[in-house]
């Protein structure tokens, strides 16, 4: 890829995350100037950006962009709900074509359509905000929305109010006046006659405000086709987020660290050089307890060296949870507002570091938890100004540091776990009988919504699915290493907490199979796989053994010696040719399987203290791999 | 006859673009980049740097304030402000300031008559 489309894509990015933050918050705060000018030079770097490679479409649009939030500074535009919206809109359309981009290595050929599309809505935003009438225009235009949670209207009527738009959006001088007049009234009436009294109003109020003809035909267009949208039929599920970003192979990584990593480097070349000293000590034949003495501290220095260079190496994969956390305000927004339970997200500790592949893995459990307060957790506003409790929901995010473990919580002040709730549904789920969910006490009652195939929405709403459950969250954070519990106060809120590790060191095993079953030895004792007629394997006394290129090899039956079936015979036998402290030897196994890149979790439960195993992973399907311990294997 | 450049912009992506087009003109010349207005002062200090050319909008201290910053460290030092508002007032205000004022995007010709300009005035310096 050209590298200023690399640069592009990069710096892209960041002025999008940098923006959307921006935007967020100066809706929270709309007095914050700070964030006022960092969201126009975002919109501003970014068109700049646009042009140096030469995507006029994505230039236009955030020069609109750019006008309006200029607009905004100057106080000729009030920074509406509708206006950040619409800006988080370009904002979201810019993401789009950065990952098309990314994708494909150019700039995509189809964007001047929607560009053009977004540009127009910026412009109407800017001309409306001219003083002829200005203020009451705008507001007018928010006012005219439709009542939501009523029965769709009849297709026809939908059809001749869409013929309406067409109308307007015709701004060809001649007859401008009469179409608009006219598209107004036949509007007016549809609406009327669909029992929408008071958008009518609203409507027809707009249109008489005052302003230029060509905006006002235009925005009385939008206005109505933005009426029209709020009453058709819901459509599938639109999931609020614009999607998982494509898996980031490159990561940013602090300077500092490198140049940590370059003084290891030295040192480490320092230490090599200690030890070719020794080994001309040994060659000029010198004392061996000076010998011994200077091989032991050059060790030392070894061991000190290696740990601070696994410890530099873990830093490097490091990254702030920041990175996972940055999409959700906007999701939040985007949800509370799809589900009319207006909540807000608080976030603590996004400066905590976690290991890349945690923080990558974590972002769509957590959002999963966040759906599901929103969802499930929260009451509506009416509902919690009756309870005393402020209308607007707290959902708080916190992230913190705990030794090798980073704990991340999601809180909200909902109304908790309706527990008499889960356990019916479980037991109508058949997730265990009647009697056990009754003898369960709270906390495993509670722990009840982690079954899978567990969904207690009575509708099953948009947002959070069938089916894709809790089960599924428990599922990944165990992969990764974590576990996650729940914790609930009736009417006072539901507490999410994730524990998992901070880095991950990840094994390499080769899966085999042997006596029915799947097991993984660890590939760093692997050294090679071989298959020799069942006739090369002698019998010596009880044991067996193979000769292989002059050395001799005892053959261990692992299904056998691990307990379950014995090797299915066969004329040729499948060896697996181990090493571990310095002694060879040949596993028979079934079959070879592939190989994997695995977290390891060390045995527990039943699994303690049986021999040979090293340690335990879930793989894909959701299977137990035991992992073999090659050493215990050949004793 | 080589000289050192300094190059100005937040955007990494816009200085590879000016240190492009700089590279079609006068690929001998030697580049040095600074982020913001801090790190171009710090460059400017520390080593030569015969003109550069900023960017207005800037987080920080914009480049016109960088350039009032510069023009007192090093009187006579050939500047130009790039900016992709043609505003009248910016324009002036740039002029005012004894620099450039050069368009966004930067185009070969709009670059290439700054530094002849610049070159002239750095030769007519040294005699």
């Amino acid at each position: 890829m050209n590298e200023f489309i690399e640069q592009f894509l990069v710096e892209g990015r960041e002025l999008v995350a940098q923006g959307s933050d921006d935007l967020l918050a100066l809706e929270e705060n709309p007095g914050d100037k700070e964030r006022r000018d960092s969201a126009f030079r975002a919109f501003h770097t970014l068109k700049g950006a646009a042009g140096i490679v030469d995507f006029e479409a994505m230039a236009q649009t955030l020069h609109a962009g750019e006008d309006v939030l200029s607009a905004v500074r100057s106080g000729a535009v009030v920074m509406t709900a509708a206006v950040t919206d619409l800006c988080l809109d370009c904002l979201d359309q810019v993401t789009t074509w950065l990952d098309q981009m990314q994708a494909t290595g150019e700039v995509p050929g189809d964007a001047q359509a929607r560009a053009d599309q977004i540009a127009r809505q910026f412009r109407l935003v800017s001309e409306a905000a001219r003083p002829v009438g200005a203020a009451s225009f705008s507001e007018a235009t928010e006012e005219v929305g439709a009542e939501p949670q009523r029965g769709a209207p009849p297709p026809a009527a939908l059809a001749v109010l869409e013929e309406q738009v067409t109308l307007l959006r015709n701004t060809a001088p001649a007859g401008l006046r009469g179409r608009r007049s006219s598209a107004v009234r036949v509007a007016a009436s549809v609406l009327r006659g669909i029992d929408r009294s008071s958008e009518a109003a609203d409507f027809e109020r707009l249109a008489g405000a005052t302003a230029p003809p060509e905006p006002l035909a235009e925005t009385l267009a939008e206005t109505l086709a933005r009426l029209v949208e709020e009453l058709s039929p819901p459509g599938p599920a639109q999931t609020a987020s614009p999607g998982a970003t494509p898996a980031e192979t490159s990561v940013r990584v602090d300077v500092h660290r490198i140049d940590a990593l370059v003084k290891l480097a030295g040192e480490l070349t320092v230490a090599k050089n200690a030890l070719g000293h020794c080994a001309r000590l040994i060659r000029d034949d010198t004392d061996p307890r000076r010998l011994a003495a200077e091989l032991k501290a050059q060790h030392l220095q070894l061991e000190r060296l290696v740990a601070d260079l696994q410890q530099s190496v873990v830093a490097l994969r490091v990254l702030p949870l920041q990175t996972a956390f940055q999409r959700f305000p906007r999701l939040v927004r985007e949800m509370a507002g799809a589900l009319a339970k207006p909540a807000r997200l608080m976030i603590e500790g996004a400066t905590t570091e976690a290991d890349k592949t945690i923080v990558a893995a974590i972002s769509e459990p957590l959002l999963h938890v966040i759906r599901n307060s929103l969802d499930h957790g929260l009451e509506t506003a009416e509902e919690r100004t009756a309870l005393g409790k402020p209308a607007i929901a707290t959902i708080r995010l916190r992230a913190m540091r705990q030794g090798e473990h980073i704990v991340i919580e999601v809180e909200d002040d909902g109304r908790g776990i309706d527990l008499a709730r889960v356990r019916s549904v479980a037991a109508a789920r058949g997730v265990a009988s009647a009697a056990a969910i009754a003898a369960m006490s709270e906390a495993e009652a509670t722990d009840l919504i982690f079954a899978p195939g567990f969904s207690t929405a009575a509708s099953v709403s948009d947002l959070s699915g069938r089916g894709v459950g809790m089960d599924v969250v428990r599922t990944t954070v165990e992969r990764l290493g974590g576990r996650v519990f729940v914790s609930s106060r009736p009417g006072l809120g539901t507490l999410i907490r994730f524990n998992l590790p901070f880095a991950v060191m990840m094994t390499r095993v080769m899966i085999v199979e042997a006596g029915g079953q799947m097991f993984g030895l660890p590939l760093e004792a692997v050294v090679e796989t071989v298959r020799v007629p069942r006739a090369a394997i002698a019998a010596v006394g009880a044991a067996r053994a193979l000769v292989l290129r002059d050395r001799t090899l005892p053959v261990i039956d692992l299904g056998k010696s691990l307990g379950v079936e014995p090797a299915t015979g066969g004329a040729e036998a499948t060896i697996v040719v181990v090493s571990a402290m310095g002694q060879l030897g040949g596993l028979e196994v079934d079959r070879l399987g592939e190989r994997l890149d695995v977290m390891l979790a060390a045995p527990e439960g039943l699994l303690t203290g049986v021999p040979c195993i090293d340690g335990t992973t879930l793989m894909g399907d959701g299977r137990v791999l035991i992992v073999l311990d090659i050493r215990e294997l050949l004793e | 006859m080589s000289y050192r450049i300094l190059i100005v912009d937040d955007s990494k992506l816009a200085r590879m673009a000016v240190g492009k087009i700089l590279g079609t003109v006068h690929p001998g010349w030697t580049r040095v980049e600074a982020a913001n207005a801090d790190e171009a002062v710090a460059r400017v200090r520390e080593a030569t740097v015969d003109l550069a050319v900023v960017d207005f909008n800037m987080p920080g201290r914009n480049g016109l304030e960088l350039v009032a910053e510069l023009r007192a460290l090093k009187p006579g030092m050939p500047l130009a402000v790039i900016s992709a508002n043609h505003q009248t007032e910016i324009v002036t205000r740039v002029g005012e300031a004894g620099a450039t004022f050069l368009a966004k995007p930067l185009t070969e010709a709009a670059l290439r008559c700054f530094l002849d300009t610049a070159i002239m005035h750095l030769e007519a310096a040294r005699s």
